[in-house]
């Protein structure tokens, strides 16, 4: 009802057989793995292990995820239309008789070897707040529910540095006059060493914590590239086609004009992106800005610790009845109990011939339910 | 008491019953990070380094492309005699067909001066013709038959031209000998190629052979009996030009040309770009450490360096009037507008 009625994205969890049906209809199913069985599990679409997992799930790994997915799908649309429309703008030039601006070989590999793996790095590490921060302003969470990071407006504001940063590319390049005289693949070679640095610079400015392997791939990355064509310069096979690389590298690095030009075209380029993300964070923060910039002296302590030491939270009573449960047995799990319902543990408990004493919570609760009809519980 | 935690007491145990998966930083998320944060200090600091490290360089560049003197000169409409009225059927007609020109040269020139041959509206990146050619050949004597890609200009009268394609069979052949006050200023046309060209690309036993033999010619000829490797002229006009409007090096002037001088200029007009409206220019240009003149690298750097002094100085001004404190929680969007979600 909520799902088709309102339109809203719902999320269901549960536990048991009975809410199999439920997990399924949802949008998000979510089952908790435990004394119930696996069957919620095996139906959901993501399992958990106890109930107050769901917090962490909801707003740390869930908003990581939508940020995340949102950073890459958006860089790799960018990435890509930059360099193809760097050589978009020289088929003016050429007549429109369709000659590619770029080697074949640097059009293959430069998603495939020059960009790619800084784009996975972030992906998979990228985090705007800590852990503890997301938890603490749970409203954080609007951010994904309106869908802030990938609206047509901010997938258009990324179009658009693109179209400028690929007439950067293109034009700046091109307004070669030299000594040495240079031909279409050695201005094409100049091309796309430039669009490889600077892609991969602009990685790094869009991601809010950086680790070690941030710099590892993104350094990796470029370094790659110049190994790659240091090769490919280097060698000239009987298969050579009409592109001519051979030593192109070479005398373009002995020009101080390649080196000016390594300077020049990503600042400039950068330039725009720098200023633009300096006025959005400035005038027009996001909450998570916001929030970063109230806790930047804090250290980030992590939450792991609290979430996966189950013994730090329990009193000595849950303790015990949790010692209890991992007592071993050769008896089956299927119980239908909910685990850490009185009965699991007395059940389990008389089994071993072990007397576990009932809680004080669970005497009242049935204290309080003998003026009430009885509704099926399992007692 | 037995508890799941990692080196307990009870190891078979707690392996038995703990599915924790083993703790590495990678997998948990937790390596330790930078998190920049783009403070207005940082912005305004990033932009000054820009303007501190790119004006000088912008004026270094500027400086050095004002110093570079250049002399062009169009000729390919001055050097049609006045009673011809078919440039193309002129130019077509076999013969020499000399010119004079004389250039003035306004500033002194040091050598080594750099004589050019600039064309306008000549597409050397038209794909058709950028693959006209065939690499096997001009490196090996063995291939000579190896003439694939090269259509149309493959063979000839049914032998394999060498070498063959439309970029060698439209070899640019104007010559140009320049004289001041009578004496003769020689054109020293060696080493105006790649090295690596002519040391890997074209053979030092492959000779021309069978060229310019068809019914259309189509620009110049080559002498048999030099080597692909020293035909210097042919290597620099292999080098196919990234844009339609383009310089390739003809040769070096190795003295110095003085304020005042008039160079007369001996240009034999053989080039036909006439059928296509083509311009051809002569350009005697100086070099300096950036090459040759290039304003344009000057004005980007000032440009970007320009740009952002004055941003320094906008965020500077909007920081002192409306800064906004760092980590202020009224900025938050639910605080901002408390029913505004």
């Amino acid at each position: 009802m909520v799902k088709k009625g309102a339109r809203k994205i719902t999320l269901s969890i549960g536990d048991g057989a009975n809410d199999v049906s439920m997990i399924q209809a949802a949008h998000v199913g979510i089952g908790i793995s435990g004394m119930e069985g696996m069957q919620a599990v095996m139906a959901s679409d993501f399992a958990i292990a106890q109930f107050r997992y769901l917090a962490d799930l909801l707003l740390v790994h869930g908003r990581w995820s939508y940020l995340r997915i949102c950073k890459v799908v958006i860089y790799f649309f960018y990435k890509n239309l930059t360099f193809t429309l760097t050589q978009f703008w020289f088929t003016f030039q050429t007549g429109f008789s369709g000659q590619r601006f770029y080697d074949d070989w640097f059009q293959s590999l430069y998603n495939v070897i020059f960009t790619a793996l800084p784009v996975i790095i972030v992906g998979l590490f990228d985090k705007d707040v800590s852990s503890s921060l997301s938890k603490k302003y749970p409203e954080l969470y609007m951010e994904g529910i309106k869908n802030v990071f990938f609206k047509w407006k901010v997938v258009a504001i990324w179009a658009f540095f693109s179209v400028y940063q690929s007439l950067i590319f293109f034009y700046f390049v091109s307004t070669t006059n030299l000594r040495k005289i240079f031909g279409l693949w050695d201005v094409s070679t100049m091309a796309f060493t430039c669009v490889v640095i600077t892609v991969n610079l602009r990685l790094l400015m869009i991601c809010n914590s950086i680790t070690r392997w941030h710099y590892i791939s993104v350094g990796g990355s470029i370094l790659a590239w110049f190994i790659f064509i240091f090769i490919y310069s280097g060698i000239s096979t009987p298969y050579d086609r009409q592109e001519n690389i051979y030593f192109v590298i070479y005398v373009l690095m002995s020009t101080f004009y390649f080196y000016i030009m390594l300077l020049l075209v990503p600042a400039a380029a950068l330039f725009c992106d720098f200023v633009y993300q300096g006025v959005q964070r400035w005038f027009f923060p996001y909450d998570y800005q916001i929030i970063q910039e109230m806790h930047r002296d804090e250290v980030d302590n992590t939450g792991r610790a609290q979430l996966l030491e189950v013994g730090n939270q329990l009193t000595p009573a849950e303790a015990r009845s949790y010692a209890i449960s991992q007592l071993p047995r050769e008896l089956s799990k299927h119980t239908g109990f909910a685990f850490d319902s009185p009965g699991y543990e007395s059940f389990f408990a008389a089994q071993l011939g072990v007397y576990a004493p009932p809680k004080a919570w669970d005497v009242a609760r049935r204290a309080s339910m003998r003026s009430k009809p009885k509704i099926g519980h399992k007692k | 008491m037995a508890t799941s935690t990692a080196g307990s007491s009870d190891p078979s145990t707690t392996r038995r019953q703990s599915k924790k998966p083993k703790y590495s930083k990678f997998t948990q998320q937790e390596l330790p990070a930078c998190k920049p944060i783009l403070t207005p200090r940082a912005v305004i600091s990033a932009f000054l380094i820009v303007t501190i490290v790119f004006v000088p360089i912008g004026v270094a560049s500027l400086i050095a492309s004002h110093d570079v003197v250049e002399i062009i000169d169009r000729y390919d409409a001055e050097c049609i005699p006045s009673n011809v009225t078919d440039k193309v059927a002129y130019i077509q007609t076999p013969g020499e067909k000399p010119c004079k020109r004389e250039l003035h040269v306004e500033k002194r020139m040091k050598s080594p001066i750099y004589v050019y041959y600039q064309l306008d509206n000549f597409y050397q990146n038209h794909r058709r013709y950028v693959k006209s050619r065939n690499d096997d050949q001009l490196r090996d004597s063995g291939k000579a038959n190896s003439v694939s890609g090269c259509e149309p200009e493959d063979d000839a009268n049914g032998m394999p031209i060498v070498p063959c394609g439309l970029i060698a069979w439209s070899l640019f052949n104007d010559t140009y000998s320049f004289s001041r006050n009578s004496n003769n200023l020689t054109v020293n046309k060696k080493g105006i190629s790649w090295k690596s060209d002519r040391e890997h690309k074209f053979g030092s036993d492959v000779f021309p052979k069978n060229f310019q033999n068809g019914s259309i010619i189509g620009g110049g000829h080559l002498d048999v009996n030099i080597p692909l490797s020293e035909q210097e002229d042919l290597i620099v006009w292999m080098r196919t030009a990234a844009l339609p409007t383009f310089r390739k090096l003809y040769g070096k002037i190795e003295v110095d040309l003085e304020k005042g001088d008039v160079i007369q200029v001996n240009l034999g007009n053989n080039y036909n770009t006439y059928s296509f409206s083509g311009k051809k220019k002569l350009v005697l240009s100086t070099t300096s450490w950036l090459g040759g003149k290039n304003d344009f690298l000057g004005i980007a750097y000032l440009t970007v360096g320009g740009l952002s002094f004055f941003l320094v100085l906008a965020f500077t001004i909007i920081y002192l009037i409306k800064p906004r404190q760092l980590g202020d929680p009224s900025y938050l969007s639910w605080n901002r507008n408390p029913g505004g979600h």
